[in-house]
């Protein structure tokens, strides 16, 4: 009897420790000498292949023993997952981040990366939406804008030029109902995530803040009951109120049944991206390219000039738990490399961070795009943290549907943007 | 099914149950006196605990540590303020968020809608009882949803539901205006629980189904010769024979509420238009994975593990009583 004892309590003694052990095993990322884990949602994409290939090409050279590891996580989950990461102090070396708020949330976790990359600066575009106080924290991959395309075919349907398409917003308007007769809607929006509000703020911004006022956003000192900032959301209100937008925009999603409106002719404008989806290769391949076009945002404030809303799209990080940061920054330069971004461009239809790659083969619209890109400058949205986007896009549901002023959007914008 | 079991003994009349429950307690203490004195070892007296040992220790390690954890951590800052204590700083915060009401006042309408997810597949499976035309068929395709994935049902309905789609269209040949069914704040709440309960009432349905099967069938013939109406037969015979049956569904139906909506709400809503479908696990998903506040999160984990605690003590409490009543 007491043996049995004996053995019953070995066995739950020894039960109990294989489970602990099993249990922090499988919370443990590798990162031992010699391997790099990287963590992502791309490399999992049969367009990212080569593009992969040619960074793991480029890394060898320089560090011909160390062993990369990439991970693709699920894009919906991936920040829950790498906020798990960050809070056990454990997780990849190298990580995938969307530029601005998503990085600068996280920037106690990651590794400055000024002094490794200083001499890729003059080649890739896009840092500023990857640094926090004058600190740089991820290298760009791609660059992420919000263009204002149009369907040609339907300004030829509502007997407007197609070659230029209105350059102020009382023209736009004049010429969304001439859409609207012709059988169309004049926007296709999906605003069911509340993102449609951030595309309108970052299209529309540059044509309706002043240069200066533009500038101070950007810097952080933004002034929420200015004219014109409280004009931007008139405007977006006044696309609901004069029925622009495709129908039920608050309950229709921007990725990608708003997209697909507009792929198939339903609406004749769209607030796109430029890379990943949404955005010129997947319009061209529905429309065509001749079809599609890419216009100037309508000025609404006189005396503005427009330019193109902009930022570093997505960037790879190095965690500050990495064992050797000047090789794990290395691996985040070869993703950079000039190579890797150009089979980047050319599989994913993304506009690549190095703004040396020739463009002309894809057609009039990103010819646009890229020309732009000079007098460019960050996107507004881009600059606001993640629980005020999440604030505006439900306040934006709200403006659509009637049920706020603007006067209170912006107050409480203001109040949830000097929160911090 | 427990609570079917214990039906048929109703009719016996209270005195064969009395009699019936007696005699197993002192078999057992016949049984079970010889082998007693015999044995009087120490190890004999550990044996117990250390059989129970391996599931406390599970649920001591796996489950109470945690939790403890998370309340703790509820209790620290986010971001610069990392491991720092704040006290009940979360808490406030949340409760001042007008989103974080919304998911409580959300939960409290689920409590609200609960009689009619459970009084749907009450009646259906009342007209399947009583054999209504075709109730084998319906038997069958009543079940269909509870087999689908929450991912898949909202995938459907999102199609049905469009400002453009079917449903819309089918009201519109009635002359009646479209209606953004899931992007008017006062209604998108109210479709997204009804998916849920078109998605789910199939396994309440074959509970019921279970508790009708052990319905006495004289009673019912006893009622119609009286001469009982069909409301009458329902009211008086039908709902009294199975509130065991009636409860054990509410309280089923009251956790697949609260806990097993975020797929729906994940596919369907997303939390809108305008917050208006906030339930606290969105609510916690989204600060943590989207805003990067962890012990926010957890703060509001807590939250919800105490309105969980309340809910389901009560419902014991219920299920406690109603058994004495038995």
């Amino acid at each position: 009897m007491r043996q049995r004892a004996i053995w019953s309590a070995v066995l739950v003694v020894g039960l109990a420790l294989t489970g602990c052990g099993s249990a922090s095993d499988s919370g443990k990322s590798t990162s031992s000498d010699g391997k790099l884990v990287v963590w992502d949602w791309k490399s999992g994409e049969p367009f990212a292949k080569s593009y992969l290939e040619k960074a793991k090409a480029d890394f060898k050279k320089k560090h011909a023993d160390v062993e990369v590891e990439f991970v693709a996580q699920p894009f919906d989950q991936y920040y829950t997952l790498l906020g798990a990461a960050i809070q056990s102090g454990k997780g990849p070396d190298v990580m995938l981040f969307n530029g601005g708020g998503q990085i600068r949330d996280r920037v106690d976790a990651l590794v400055p990366l000024d002094d490794y990359v200083a001499e890729d600066r003059q080649r890739l575009a896009g840092w500023e939406a990857f640094g926090k106080d004058g600190k740089t924290y991820a290298a760009p991959v791609t660059l992420q804008g919000y263009p204002i395309y149009y369907n040609k075919a339907i300004y030829q349907k509502a007997n407007l030029d197609p070659a230029s398409p209105a350059t102020t917003w009382d023209k736009f308007v004049a010429d969304c109902a001439a859409i609207a007769k012709a059988g169309s809607k004049c926007f296709a929006l999906g605003n069911k995530e509340g993102v449609g509000i951030q595309f309108w703020l970052s299209s529309m911004g540059s044509t309706t803040l002043t240069a200066a006022e533009y500038d101070a956003w950007i810097a952080g000192k933004r002034d929420w009951n200015s004219a014109n900032v409280k004009r931007l959301f008139q405007t977006w209100k006044e696309t609901g109120d004069k029925k622009m937008n495709s129908d039920g925009a608050n309950s229709t999603a921007m990725f990608n049944d708003s997209f697909a409106l507009f792929q198939s002719g339903k609406a004749a404008h769209v607030m796109g991206l430029m890379s990943d989806v949404g955005h010129w290769q997947d319009f061209n391949e529905f429309l065509t390219a001749e079809k599609l076009g890419v216009m100037k945002a309508p000025v609404v404030t006189a005396g503005t000039t427009p330019s193109l809303p902009y930022d570093g799209g997505i960037g790879y990080a190095v965690a500050k738990w990495t064992k050797d940061p000047k090789v794990a920054a290395d691996l985040v330069r070869s993703l950079s490399s000039a190579d890797a971004l150009k089979a980047f461009y050319a599989d994913a239809g993304a506009i690549a961070a190095d703004t040396t790659i020739d463009v002309s083969q894809a057609g009039p619209a990103v010819a646009t795009l890229v020309g732009e890109l000079k007098s460019g400058k960050p996107a507004l949205h881009v600059a606001l943290s993640s629980k005020t986007l999440d604030l505006m896009g439900r306040l934006s549901q709200q403006l659509l549907s009637g049920s706020i002023t603007v006067d209170e959007v912006v107050k409480q914008l203001a109040a949830s943007d000097q929160a911090g | 099914m427990p609570i079917g079991n214990t039906q048929p003994s109703v009719r016996p009349a209270s005195a064969g149950r009395a009699g019936g429950a007696a005699p197993t307690p002192a078999a057992h203490r016949h049984g079970a006196q010889p082998r007693r004195t015999r044995g009087g070892l120490g190890a004999e007296r550990f044996a117990p605990y250390i059989l129970v040992l391996p599931a406390v220790l599970i649920i001591v390690l796996l489950r109470l540590y945690p939790l403890l954890l998370g309340v703790n951590f509820s209790f620290t800052g986010d971001g610069a303020q990392n491991g720092t204590a704040v006290g009940f700083g979360n808490y406030r915060e949340l409760f001042g968020d007008p989103l974080f009401r919304t998911a409580l006042s959300n939960v409290g309408l689920l409590v609200l809608l609960l009689p009619v997810a459970v009084a749907i597949p009450g009646l259906l499976a009342t007209f399947i009882y009583l054999r209504v035309p075709g109730h084998r068929f319906y038997r069958s395709v009543y079940f269909f949803p509870a087999v689908l994935s929450p991912v898949i049902v909202g995938a459907i309905f999102n199609l049905l539901l469009a400002f453009d789609g079917p449903l819309n269209a089918v009201l519109g040949s009635f002359g009646v205006g479209p209606v953004d069914w899931l992007g008017d704040p006062d209604i998108a709440m109210f479709m997204v629980v009804g998916v849920h309960i078109w998605a789910t009432f199939g396994m309440a349905l074959v509970v019921f189904l279970a508790g009708f099967a052990t319905l006495d069938a004289a009673l019912l013939d006893a009622a119609r010769v009286d001469g009982a109406s069909l409301r009458q037969v329902v009211w008086h015979v039908i709902i009294p024979s199975l509130a065991r049956t009636i409860q054990f569904v509410f309280v089923t139906t009251m956790i697949g509420m609260l806990t097993s909506m975020f797929g729906l709400l994940f596919v369907m809503t997303s939390g809108g238009p305008e917050g208006s479908t906030y339930l606290p696990e969105y609510y916690i998903w989204i600060q943590q994975g989207q805003m990067n506040r962890p012990a926010l999160a957890s703060a509001a984990s807590t939250i919800l593990f105490v309105i969980m605690l309340v809910v389901g003590l009560l419902q014991i409490k219920l299920l406690e009583r109603s058994g004495k009543e038995d």
